[in-house]
């Protein structure tokens, strides 16, 4: 997300799922939609039928996307960008690139060209295993399929140089004159139900909702919005310096309790740790993870299941287990990964004794003494819901609608405005009359409207943003430009702002900066005269190849922190070590070490599978699934078994290096014996939790709680490593040595 | 008398989305799903007829039906949930729902174990002295935060770190992170980085 919003302004997927239909190559890289994202291949299919697109696999697993594919493109783990540059080169030597788009809508073109330069076919085939001839066939089938789409999940971004991989997939599709329109675009498929949405209007340690920021003026923003002083928002926290300074990640949040605080970026020890949806399996790094759940003082975890958190740590005391409810069990939007908001009706009141977690958050505000505040927007609804909160499960649907016009008046940033509870609802009771292959409303009250009102939808009559970065439409019919984000110029002086002839249609035929104050005028005043010209009010910009403000500017190729040739590192290493980030040390060259592909000669790479999702607490306690794929398993190529003495059914064991505690960590679990993958690699599916190192921790749940199927956790083997940026972890490169158990 | 084919559970509806999809028949579909083979209400459902008179006419009591979207992947299936005397019953194809016209995949089509799982956490625990006491919410919730207020004054509202969820709603996400700021932390985050 980070990589994507560096180039062009916003961290989101640029098209839709549906607009796959309009494609004509589909280069899905990192990613395996038919088991990830299985209804998004709907798509892809028809696009592949219909169309005759050339649907093309680049993964270091052969996967079931795989075999839909017409192309197959073996990639070692982590080496993405070579990969990308090598096909950039192909391009540019052709003559293939889009210059109408380069020369218009980018910027500092000349900075990508010295470094894909470095990039020739056999030093592309030497790092990444493709061939010469394979990358040519896949730079011409691209270059000419157009309109073709690029779509990438984790497998692009959990790596050390993450941002720098996605921000060189942007970087092929400026080249290719793919962004901005139907069937083209950059189209990351992300992983929840409502990632995008808690994303964009949750916001992580580093970020108020809408991507404001904390910096003051953020603050001052979300404060006016909730109706509370900022004093008193700032009297809440410790200084105004952490008020202003991001928190630590789900990365990395066990380091805050375990490292002295003299290391830390605050002065405490983390204490106490909240979960609320979350399973620590998903988490890398599994055995600090678990000495840190052992350390802190209090664990509460809000969740409709007992999740690994609850049974990982050995411990007597100080863990709480609260009943959450589902989102099935009460109203609320939710945000998909192309950005459409969809309302959910609530099917049945919260089970048991489950509570929704507005209920559980307003009670905690209550009894800690902050609930006049929390609650200040949400007054209008409070009739009907007692004074106390103490026994309330859930709350009416008008209090879910207040939050969300709340939401509606403060993310102004994003165009969070015309997605308002009456017209998410009155959608889904129209849902018939919307297009297939546009998502566009045909007649009925909703006519002309995008399904799901993606953002940015600029008030209560736009239609929404189903494509970003569209000139060919107006603003009010959804175009936009690139976001003129770093103002008119760049360090260098050259402009940042779209040529003349490179403007969304109907307003101001070339560039301008963004409208003042568009993002925090709450009158929307600024917004409304922005339209009323024709021009969007986040500016029309240009991207960047070059984004100066982070580490490599220019995307640049380097090894991962655990790499298997040891003779590429000298050339290409990585990073600096990094003294804080996310108020943690982040080491990267003092970790890389050459000897390690001596000892652990494997690549480790994870993924998901169908039946599951994520650390799977809920669908491991579904026995129907587990029916389908019951028990923890590596895949490992016939050579490698053979080669281990090992058969299809054994166990093995999986060891991985001594990180950070100087002792290997290690798992146990069934081989599967397969060439999905290639004989250097093996790959682990995580959804697994209630094993430890070979040890069953299922007799450790509350009674009639373990799920059906317990198992190793692949994150207790992957590797040390995080992303320079976004401190995302490094789970799809690692390595490891396996042995018979 | 002219026998018809009839869905198992037809007398329970009226439904215009019960004829949606003759091809199947809902002990097949059942047993596809799996839903046949689950606890309470469901497994009632596929003893009744496959055929009955055609002329019959009694009123059959109706499902009520809720259109919602899948809670696991981020593609946001639609799909119709059907409730019987406030028990998630059965599921059915949302057929004109823009992205996914009623197809779901293995997990879509085991929503409703999300809720009706045996596997739920019923009510609130505490682990004392190594074992799983079962403890109201109000014990819980004073506890809990009975703690943080005391971790609070010793070592500050940064001594709390808050992992929530991109499987919570936007409301829901919206307000972890008000409640996180008006706790006074920027300790906090979810899976978008995971």
């Amino acid at each position: 997300m980070a990589g994507l919003a560096q180039v062009f302004g916003f961290g989101a997927m640029t098209n839709h799922q549906n607009d796959i239909r309009n494609s004509r190559s589909v280069m899905i890289i990192g990613m395996n939609p038919a088991e990830n994202h299985p209804i998004s291949m709907q798509h892809i299919l028809t696009a592949k039928e219909v169309n005759r697109a050339v649907i093309i696999s680049v993964d270091p697993r052969f996967t079931k996307t795989s075999a839909f594919a017409n192309i197959y493109c073996r990639l070692r783990s982590g080496t993405d960008i070579p990969f990308i540059y090598g096909l950039i080169n192909i391009i540019l030597a052709n003559g293939w690139e889009d210059k109408k788009m380069v020369n218009e809508r980018t910027y500092d073109f000349e900075a990508l060209k010295a470094e894909v330069a470095k990039f020739d076919a056999a030093t592309v085939a030497d790092i990444t295993g493709v061939s010469k001839e394979q990358l040519f066939q896949v730079a011409k089938a691209m270059a000419d399929n157009r309109p073709g789409t690029v779509i990438w999940a984790m497998g692009g971004t959990q790596h050390s140089n993450g941002t720098a991989v996605v921000r060189t997939y942007c970087h092929l599709q400026l080249v290719l004159g793919n962004m901005g329109r139907p069937g083209g675009g950059c189209d990351v498929f992300r992983g929840h139900d409502s990632i995008q949405g808690v994303t964009d209007i949750g916001g992580g340690p580093e970020t108020l909702p809408g991507y404001y920021g904390i910096a003051e003026t953020a603050w001052k923003h979300w404060s006016k919005v909730w109706d509370v002083p900022y004093e008193w928002m700032l009297s809440r926290f410790k200084s105004k310096e952490m008020m202003e300074k991001p928190g630590f990640t789900v990365a990395r949040w066990y380091e805050g309790v375990l490292l002295d605080p003299k290391e830390l970026g605050q002065d405490t020890n983390i204490k106490a740790v909240f979960f609320m949806g979350h399973s620590t399996n998903s988490m890398s790094q599994m055995d600090r993870v678990k000495r840190a759940l052992e350390k802190v003082e209090l664990i509460v975890d809000f969740d409709p299941f007992v999740t690994n958190t609850a049974v990982l740590p050995d411990r007597t005391d100080g863990i709480y287990v609260m009943p959450a409810a589902t989102n099935y069990e009460q109203w609320c939007s939710s945000t998909n990964t192309n950005r459409d908001l969809q309302w959910r009706q609530r099917v049945v009141d919260p089970v048991f004794e489950a509570r929704t977690d507005l209920a559980i958050l307003i009670d905690l505000a209550e009894r800690l003494g902050f609930k006049k505040q929390f609650i200040k927007n949400m007054k209008g609804s409070w009739k009907g819901v007692p004074a106390s909160m103490k026994e309330v499960k859930a709350l009416p649907e008008q209090t879910i609608d207040d939050v969300l016009r709340e939401v509606n008046m403060g993310t102004l940033s994003i165009g969070y405005i015309g997605q308002t509870p009456e017209r998410l609802k009155r959608q889904q009771q129209w849902a018939h009359v919307f297009d297939i292959k546009t998502k566009k409303a045909v007649g009925g009250p909703v006519d002309g409207e995008q399904w799901g009102l993606p953002w940015p939808c600029w008030h209560d009559k736009h239609p929404g943003t189903s494509i970003l970065y569209r000139t060919d439409i107006p603003v009010a019919q959804g175009g936009s430009g690139f976001r003129a984000l770093w103002g008119p110029k760049a360090p260098d002086g050259q402009t940042m702002l779209a040529a003349e002839g490179s403007a969304p249609a109907g307003g101001p035929n070339a560039g301008y900066p963004a409208q003042k104050e568009y993002a925090t005028d709450l009158t929307r005043g600024a917004i409304k005269e922005a339209m009323a010209e024709g021009r969007h009010p986040y500016g029309n910009g240009r991207a960047r190849f070059n984004s100066w403000n982070i580490p490599d500017p220019v995307p640049t190729h380097r090894e991962p922190i655990h790499s298997p040739r040891p003779d590429l590192i000298a050339k290409w290493p990585t990073y600096d070590d990094v003294k804080e980030h996310y108020r943690v040390p982040q080491p990267y060259k003092s970790m890389q070490k050459p000897e390690w592909a001596k000892q652990y000669p494997i690549v480790l790479t994870t993924g998901r599978i169908v039946e599951l999702e994520g650390g799977s607490a809920a669908e491991r306690a579904d026995w129907w699934l587990v029916e389908l794929n019951p028990e923890m398993y590596v895949e490992i190529h016939p050579k490698l078994a053979n080669d281990h003495g090992i058969k299809n059914g054994d166990w093995v064991w999986i060891e991985s290096p001594e990180d950070m505690d100087g002792k290997p960590s290690r798992i146990k679990v069934k081989a599967k014996v397969t060439k999905r993958v290639g004989p250097d690699t093996v790959f682990l599916p995580y959804h697994w939790g209630g094993v430890f190192e070979g040890k069953s921790l299922a007799s450790k749940y509350p009674e009639g709680t373990a799920p059906y199927s317990v198992g190793e956790s692949a994150n207790t083997v992957t590797n040390y490593g995080y992303d320079r940026v976004t401190q995302m972890q490094e789970t799809k490169t690692g390595l490891c040595r396996i042995k018979k158990a | 008398m002219t026998l018809r084919r009839v869905r198992v559970s037809e007398t329970l509806r009226t439904s215009p989305v019960a004829t949606l999809n003759p091809l199947m028949d809902r002990r097949k579909f059942l047993k596809s799903a799996g839903v046949g083979l689950g606890v309470g209400a469901a497994g009632s459902l596929v003893s009744s007829p496959i055929f009955r008179e055609a002329s019959a006419k009694a009123e059959p009591p109706k499902l009520e039906q809720y259109k919602t979207i899948c809670t696991n992947c981020a593609v946001g299936c639609g799909f119709i949930a059907e409730v019987k005397d406030g028990v998630w019953v059965s599921q059915e194809p949302w057929f004109e729902h823009p992205i996914n016209q009623g197809s779901l995949c293995a997990k879509g089509a085991a929503a409703r174990s999300k809720v009706v799982s045996e596997k739920r956490l019923r009510y609130p625990m505490k682990l004392v002295g190594g074992k799983w006491q079962r403890i109201s919410w109000d014990q819980g919730m004073s506890e809990i935060t009975a703690k943080l207020q005391d971790v609070r004054k010793k070592h500050g509202p940064d001594a709390l770190h808050f992992n929530f969820s991109a499987h919570q709603s936007n409301e829901n996400g919206f307000a972890v992170r008000k409640w996180a700021a008006m706790w006074g932390t920027n300790n906090v985050d979810f899976q978008a980085r995971i």
